[in-house]
């Protein structure tokens, strides 16, 4: 499979919502083949015509809906086989007891940026892996994937909230900012943009994770997908996200000048501090007076946690 | 014990093509109930598949009239078999144990190095092991049993996701 970097992923190509408004716009089917033939992208071309249009040659929302559902339902699969879930608790908790630690409020809200079909919140709720004082909230663009999401808290009784959202513009004040399998979505400027968005009152840290770009990382990334995906749209996302990850740096870099009020480190880049790439890692952000109790927190976790700053 | 052996590894290759046709299509979070009956129905239809491979096993000693010979020929086909599958069945074993430690990275490891690729050559093993056998005893009724069981091993899968799709149309 050959997949040009530069290609965009074809998720978040087949639909379209507006910034501001959240209202969907029709996506031409012809203007996206266009996209992907002009970038020699040709498994993506396959992939999208095949998709149905009407007679417009608007691609069909509720048959793109209908599929980003099943997409996201086999991408869960990559989450609970890498323990996204476990991963995320594992550096909240710290960052939830840092902010404890210092003048709070004592309901803290986690808000979930792009979070889908609501994994890591849901997995979070059901293992009661943050303290019952803490909202957690998942916003996303797409109503098709929030309904997905309430669907399937609601069926395990779970305590999350989803909202068709722009995350940063929530009535509720984040305390943190999560993200999972995002950031390589914001390609340029419009990821240091991003991080200007978590500069707000109230909002004391971040947490995102990603694919961690290595030389290994997008025949890795082939790999697990040939194995378990089933819709070849999920196959070439999942491998472009790798080709497209971030470095350390990259991200550091970006979250640096976006949000320079916030100390920033990358943690788990190499395994167990030997020379082997892992296929996530993380972009933790902390203002600057809750470091130190964060770190501490870590405990013996501090090893994998990069130069914070 | 040769029989039984792989009869042994054909259940628990099927319980597990069971688990694969059932995965990424639910997104509950608790789901250890699906895939337990997920891995039912797949031990299931590996028995359907089982009998039929017992079944020409049966018919073909029935018919031929040196049946000691051929009984000796599927046990020597049987025993190369047996090693060729034990031996992938005990690096997946040996992954599931290294799994069962609570940490993320570890998990993720056997993700990366053992299931994903074992997964992925896992038709390659099946074609492995027959052929292995098959050179021990070259006649056309091994060669006929084992190319069934090849069918069954790699068609198994399958079945279990059309009956997977059959069974959640009819619900909607």
């Amino acid at each position: 499979m050959r997949i040009p970097k530069q290609s965009p992923e074809i998720s978040d190509r087949i639909v379209d919502f507006d910034g501001a408004t959240l209202e969907r716009r029709p996506v031409l089917k012809s203007e996206v083949l266009r996209e992907f033939q002009a970038l020699n992208n040709r498994f993506a071309v396959r992939v999208v015509e095949k998709l149905p249009v009407d007679q417009d040659g608007v691609l069909d929302p509720q048959a793109m809906d209908r599929l980003l559902v099943t997409v996201h339902c086999e991408m869960q699969r990559m989450s609970e086989e890498f323990q996204h879930g476990q991963r995320m608790a594992e550096l909240l908790n710290p960052l939830l007891n840092a902010i404890r630690d210092a003048n709070s409020p004592r309901r803290l809200t986690v808000v979930d940026i792009g979070c889908g079909s609501g994994f890591v919140l849901r997995w979070l709720a059901a293992h009661r892996a943050v303290p019952d004082d803490v909202d957690l909230i998942g916003a996303d663009y797409n109503p098709a994937l929030i309904a997905e999401a309430r669907r399937l808290a609601a069926a395990e009784d779970l305590a999350c909230q989803f909202k068709v959202a722009n995350a940063f513009r929530l009535e509720e004040t984040a305390a943190i900012y999560i993200s999972t399998g995002i950031l390589h979505h914001f390609r340029g400027p419009r990821l240091t943009q991003l991080f200007a968005q978590h500069v707000r009152p109230g909002t004391r840290a971040f947490l995102h994770f990603d694919f961690h770009q290595s030389p290994l990382a997008p025949f890795g990334s082939w790999l697990f997908h040939a194995a378990r995906m089933r819709q070849p749209l999920a196959r070439h996302d999942g491998v472009l996200s790798a080709i497209r990850a971030y470095t350390a740096h990259e991200l550091l870099s970006a979250a640096r000048t976006g949000a320079p009020t916030f100390t920033s480190a990358v943690y788990g880049t190499k395994l167990w501090q030997l020379p082997i790439p892992r296929a996530f890692h993380s972009l933790v952000g902390v203002l600057p007076e809750y470091h130190e109790a964060f770190v501490a927190n870590l405990g013996s976790k501090a090893l994998s946690l990069g130069v914070i700053r | 014990m040769i029989a039984l052996g792989l009869w042994i590894l054909a259940t628990l290759d099927a319980a597990f093509a069971g688990y694969r046709a059932a995965a990424g299509r639910n997104a509950l979070i608790r789901k250890r109930r699906y895939y337990l009956r997920a891995m039912i129905l797949g031990a299931i239809f590996g028995q359907v598949a089982v009998a039929m491979a017992a079944g020409i096993i049966l018919i073909t000693l029935t018919l031929t009239p040196d049946r000691l010979g051929l009984l000796r020929d599927y046990n020597l086909a049987g025993a190369r078999m047996l090693l060729v599958y034990v031996l992938y069945a005990v690096i997946i074993l040996f992954a599931f144990i290294i799994r069962s430690i609570r940490s993320v990275d570890i998990r993720s490891i056997t993700s990366t190095l053992v299931f994903g690729p074992f997964t992925l050559i896992r038709p390659a093993v099946a074609i492995a092991g027959l052929v292995y056998g098959i050179l021990v005893a070259p006649r056309l009724e091994v060669i006929v049993v084992a190319v069934t069981i090849l069918m069954m091993m790699l068609g198994l899968e399958r079945a279990l996701s059309f009956y997977r799709r059959l069974s959640s149309s009819s619900t909607n």
